[in-house]
């Protein structure tokens, strides 16, 4: 056996177990296109191998010429395959010149059956015996064939694909890959191609060697896909490692959702089906092997809440993407519940819904609560309203009991004097212009009642400040006494009118003066209450309520004026809200703060009149 | 002792008009009277010999009627008072009656209550004014008792006998007869049932006065 025998068979031979391992590759992964091409390459070459083995043993020239014509077809598919690893295997390269290389080569393999004795020669006309190896080896002797030309191009516009789609895979930045495969390549049929140049046109004397080129070209390729192999294996593993994470993530969540007690709804628009979590059917009242679907959901809430949801839902559905409702849920038993739901819609690339997921959550509990506070609320305000008319009533009671007792008395007096049989008649008309003065007392103050109690639009006429102080200081003075509270005037003199209501303003000023008097309450040292009233600059005039009490905590200050906020068991939180509205409907201020010697101060200002509309 | 003067009805209220109607019903029923507008004015002006009563209205700035009950209190001679109020709160009521006031009256209540109020709470004065005058008469009766004399007395009033007491003094008997007989003098009594009876209502020794009920 000679040496050439036995290295251009080992050649075929490994070519053919690679061959065969891509080939079994591909079978098991159809979409490895790059496992088959290779396997057709590394076939082709082996086929390559055994054709230049065959010319180089050739007894005849007509022997010679035959094997040269079919070592085209190897030639052919080698060309191809190699064009089609380096487009699925690097993803790169033109797409012309790919077509330029097939198309020369098969165009080459049709001249090569059409023309001449094959796409080489003409006609070879003898072989010569030259020494290759140690060994004597046969080569062509002939006419050239110029169509050869067409084959040699192929090669080169392969050559040049090759070089394209390397300095494409290099600038990709997948350095190693380009000069690997697709240098590798590019050097070894450059190498190829020169070689069946130099030998076909008869420059040099030496054996077709390509198979050895194509060889190694095999050698290099095949090393890459198996190291691509091991690196698919190692990816793999990590891929297990890491869905195991994924898998102790998705427990977590689950058992986060679970905690916080949310039920979860996924519903996928393209395949029209809706997956929920156990604790989302339970929520709902859905069995857990129920098949839900939009309609049954629907069923499930309370008809009054119904539209709005399905209104929501639609809106999320139509591109706005998220959802977020209260609603009642009406189980089969007639049970209601409250649910809170939050959700998002997933849009595909076309803006069309694919996913919805939302989440579910029971607030039964927390709405039955704030339903209570609210009835707890509405109760309080009814209190608070019923001990306001109780107060009213209890001051009225009082007012009109004074002059009442005076009159009975007087009245009583004037009965025993008319006893007498001279009667003092100068002391009874005196005791009748008293009654006449007590009855007119009495009226005066059902008349102020009256109009406290009374709601009316703003009637603005020009007020003296003073005046209107000193007023609300008579009517609030008894109760001041009754709960031990000092009252303390300071009005200024000749102050100018500001144009206002006067039962309005009134009442703000009542209902500040009682304030101070209830922030007295359990404090047994200084109990006082002053009322100032002041020019502060020449257009506004300040009135000012002092107390003695504890003043308001700081971050109180400005929610005192916030409706139903109070501090009091019986308030409603509404006095300060109002009063605050009357005084700005006057263009004046209302504000609270603290006193440096303690309690709190409420002042308002408001505009003096203009001088025109004061007359 | 000289001739008591006549009862006045003092009546403290703010409300100068009804003030005045109020005491012209009071004069023409034949009571004295005179009116303040205010607690302090009463207070500064009053008279603790002159018996009679107070009217005074329940609420009144700066003193209210509770806050004089309480000054009258703490006056060696304090008057009855009565309140009047335009119209009566539970809590002020219960405060004004158990720190004594005679009653507690609304401002129209009918004139045959009021006058009642009024000489039930001159007759209490005058009542509580003799008890006052009688416990003097007593204490200057007692002041004239020696310590020794005290001394046996209070064991006589014990119902020792002579012997017991000259024993538990170290006296002798007939020295104890002689301080018996002093103090009978002195305090102008003839019996020891007397003397007893004298000594309780006088209080001269407070830490009898629960034995008592026992040896009656």
């Amino acid at each position: 056996m000679s040496l050439i025998t036995i290295l251009w068979s080992m050649i075929a031979s490994a070519c053919l177990t690679l061959a065969a391992i891509s080939f079994l590759t591909w079978g098991r992964n159809r979409e490895a296109w790059a496992n088959l091409f290779f396997s057709l390459l590394a076939a082709g070459t082996a086929a390559f191998a055994f054709c230049e083995l065959g010319m180089m043993r050739a007894g005849t020239p007509a022997e010679f010429a035959t094997v040269l014509k079919w070592g085209h077809v190897p030639t052919w598919l080698i060309l191809v395959s190699l064009v089609g690893f380096a487009r699925s295997y690097l993803k790169a390269g033109r797409k012309w010149l790919a077509w330029l290389a097939c198309g020369l080569r098969t165009l080459a393999l049709i001249l090569n059956f059409l023309v001449g004795q094959n796409l080489n020669y003409r006609e070879i006309t003898g072989l010569r015996h030259i020494s290759f190896l140690g060994e004597s080896v046969q080569i062509a002797d002939g006419v050239p064939n110029p169509w050869m030309l067409v084959g040699q191009m192929s090669l080169f516009a392969l050559v040049v694909f090759l070089a394209d789609a390397s300095v494409t895979v290099w600038r990709r930045g997948d350095r190693h890959r380009a000069l690997a495969v697709g240098g590798g390549a590019m050097f070894f049929m450059f190498f190829s191609t020169v070689q069946s140049v130099f030998v076909f046109w008869g420059i040099i004397r030496i054996p077709i060697t390509a198979s050895l080129s194509f060889m190694c070209l095999v050698l290099v390729m095949g090393y890459e896909l198996s190291s691509d192999t091991l690196r698919a294996s190692e990816l793999a593993r990590r891929l297990q490692k890491s869905e195991a994470g994924l898998h102790e993530i998705e427990e977590r969540m689950r058992l986060a959702v679970e905690a916080a007690d949310f039920g979860v709804l996924i519903r996928d628009f393209t395949r029209n089906e809706m997956w929920a979590s156990e604790r989302w059917r339970a929520l709902l009242g859905f069995s857990e092997t129920e098949r839900l679907d939009l309609q049954k959901i629907f069923e499930r809430i309370h008809p009054e809440d119904r539209k709005a949801v399905h209104l929501m839902v639609e809106k999320a559905r139509s591109g706005y993407g998220v959802y977020d409702a209260d609603l009642r849920v009406v189980l089969p038993s007639g049970e209601v519940r409250w649910v809170a739901t939050r959700g998002r819609v997933e849009f595909d690339g076309a803006g069309k819904p694919a996913f919805a997921r939302s989440v579910a959550h029971d607030i039964t509990r927390q709405r039955k609560a704030e339903e209570e506070t609210q009835n707890l609320r509405r109760e309080l305000a009814h209190a608070g309203r019923v001990s306001m008319m109780g107060q009213l009533a209890s001051a009225l009671a009082h007012e009109i009991n004074q002059p009442l007792g005076a009159i009975l008395r007087n009245a009583e007096a004037a009965e025993l004097f008319m006893q007498d049989k001279s009667p003092d008649l100068d002391e009874v008309r005196a005791i009748l212009a008293d009654i006449r003065k007590d009855d007119q007392r009495a009226g005066n103050v059902i008349d102020r009642m009256r109009g406290m109690l009374k709601r009316r639009s703003l009637d603005k006429r020009p007020v003296d400040v003073g005046e209107l102080v000193r007023e609300v200081a008579a009517l609030i003075c008894s109760d001041a006494a009754a709960r031990h509270v000092t009252l303390d005037l300071a009005v200024a003199e000749h102050m100018p009118p500001v144009l206002g209501d006067t039962v309005h303003l009134q009442q703000v000023l009542l209902n500040l003066i009682v304030n101070g008097m209830d922030a007295l309450d359990g404090s047994n040292g200084d109990r006082h209450v002053g009322v100032s009233a002041a020019l502060n600059g020449a257009k506004t005039i300040e009135v000012a309520v002092n107390d003695s009490g504890r003043g308001v905590p700081a971050d109180q200050l400005t929610h005192i004026f916030d409706p139903f906020f109070t501090t009091k068991t019986g308030g409603m939180g509404m006095g300060l809200p109002i009063s605050r509205t009357i005084i700005e409907a006057h263009n004046g201020r209302l504000w609270a703060e603290n006193r440096k010697e303690g309690g709190a101060s409420f002042r308002f200002t408001l505009p003096v009149a203009e001088k025109d509309t004061a007359k | 002792m000289s001739e008591p003067l006549p009862p006045i009805v003092h009546v403290v209220d703010d409300d100068v008009s009804f003030l005045a109607a109020i005491s012209r019903l009071l004069r023409a029923n034949g009571f004295s009277v005179k009116t303040y507008s205010s607690a302090h004015e009463f207070l500064a002006q009053r008279d603790t010999d002159t018996p009679g009563c107070v009217l005074a209205d329940l609420q009144m700035p700066l003193m209210s009627g509770l806050d004089l009950q309480s000054a009258l209190a703490q006056s060696p001679n304090p008057l009855p008072i009565l309140f009047l109020t335009g119209h009566a709160d539970i809590p002020s009521t219960v405060r004004a009656m158990r720190d004594g006031a005679e009653d507690f009256l609304e401002k129209r209540a009918p004139k045959e209550k009021l006058l009642d109020a009024v000489n039930r709470a001159l007759t209490r004065d005058s009542r509580e004014r003799a008890a006052r005058e009688r416990q003097l008469e007593l204490r200057a009766l007692f002041d004239a008792l020696t310590e020794r004399e005290l001394e046996v007395l209070s064991h006589v009033v014990r119902g020792q006998l002579n012997k017991q007491i000259a024993a538990d003094l170290g006296l002798h008997e007939r020295t104890v007869k002689l301080h018996r007989t002093a103090i009978t003098t002195k305090l102008k009594v003839q019996s020891v049932a007397e003397l007893t009876r004298l000594t309780q209502e006088a209080g001269i020794f407070p830490e009898l006065v629960e034995t008592f009920p026992k040896g009656q």
